[in-house]
């Protein structure tokens, strides 16, 4: 019975096990470089760089709300701007926007409504510079350009929100 | 704005625009154990509520570097230093100058100096990061600036 059986030649035995091997060998060198190359692919769909800041969508109204949150960090080093702060809201068409609240001119935060005279505008404290709800600077005040809009993205009802990216003036 | 490179150049072109100074007035010392690690943390707190202060009003006022001095050090002569550093600083077209510090012994001398005192309480000795923390800061900051902007 048992001469009956396949039996495996001592060539074949090892060229299995050579192209078995070798195939190991090839697939690790390759691992590397190949996640080198789609790395960049990987990153953007995990959004990496945007943080989840602690606000549910359904808590956002028309009346923009200041909301503040910190940058993740390696180590408590104040020098490097452990806290952001935004001026969220949502707009006519029930979209979110959140704006930064850095005044245009020389840096200084804005607050909604910040003066009595001026109703439904953002107002700096430091110039007295103003901007319309969507943050279009208001001209005839110091500030040249609107407020930055902060990327954002919206997951399970969360906001999320990265860096603030600058507009052109107004 | 701090004095830094970026923001001193910005400063020199918007001058006229930027007219209060606030100076920190921290004490040193390395003389006693039992009180380095208080006397450290002041230091730290104070430079995160200067952080958040200088972020709120950056574009009307200039944080100058710290103004430190030994803890057991007599007023009298710091006060002429502090004077010296205030001479200086008002070459330059400034309104307001405010000096802030945890340090309740500049109260004493505080009508000899050229400028306004703020004395804030310190604070307890906690985590820094910890969210009580940084709430108590953003309040103080508000109440702060409110106080500053009341002389503008």
């Amino acid at each position: 019975m048992s001469d009956k059986k396949q039996q495996v030649s001592r060539r074949q035995f090892l060229n299995y096990t050579l192209t078995g091997v070798g195939g190991f060998m090839a697939a690790g060198l390759l691992v590397s470089p190949i996640r080198m190359a789609i790395d960049p692919v990987l990153k953007e769909t995990s959004n990496g760089e945007l943080v989840n800041v602690g606000v549910s969508v359904d808590d956002i109204t028309t009346e923009p709300q200041r909301i503040d949150w910190t940058v993740n960090q390696v180590d408590g080093w104040y020098e490097s701007e452990p806290s952001r702060s935004a001026w969220v809201f949502k707009d006519d068409n029930g979209d979110v926007v959140a704006l930064s609240p850095i005044c245009t001119h020389l840096g200084c935060v804005v607050s909604w409504e910040g003066s009595d005279q001026h109703p439904n505008q953002f107002f700096c404290p430091c110039h007295d510079g103003r901007y319309e709800k969507d943050g279009t600077n208001v001209p005839g005040t110091p500030p040249l350009a609107p407020l930055a809009v902060y990327e954002q993205e919206i997951k399970d009802g969360i906001l999320f929100l990265g860096n603030p990216i600058s507009r052109k003036g107004a | 704005m701090k004095w830094r490179k970026n923001d001193m150049e910005q400063y020199v072109k918007a001058k006229e625009y930027i007219d209060t100074v606030i100076i920190p007035l921290i004490p040193f010392q390395m003389a006693k154990d039992q009180e380095l690690s208080k006397d450290s943390f002041q230091n730290e707190a104070l430079a995160l509520f200067l952080t958040e202060m200088e972020k709120e009003l950056s574009g009307r006022l200039l944080l100058t570097p710290n103004y430190h001095y030994i803890k057991s050090t007599n007023l009298e002569q710091e006060k002429g230093r502090l004077n010296l550093w205030i001479a200086n600083i008002q070459e330059q077209p400034f309104n307001h100058i405010f000096f802030i510090t945890f340090d309740p012994k500049w109260k004493k001398v505080e009508r000899e100096l050229d400028g306004s005192l703020i004395w804030l309480p310190g604070f307890p000795t906690k985590d820094l990061l910890s969210n009580d923390v940084l709430q108590m800061v953003r309040g103080q900051v508000t109440e702060i600036s409110e106080l500053i902007r009341s002389y503008w």
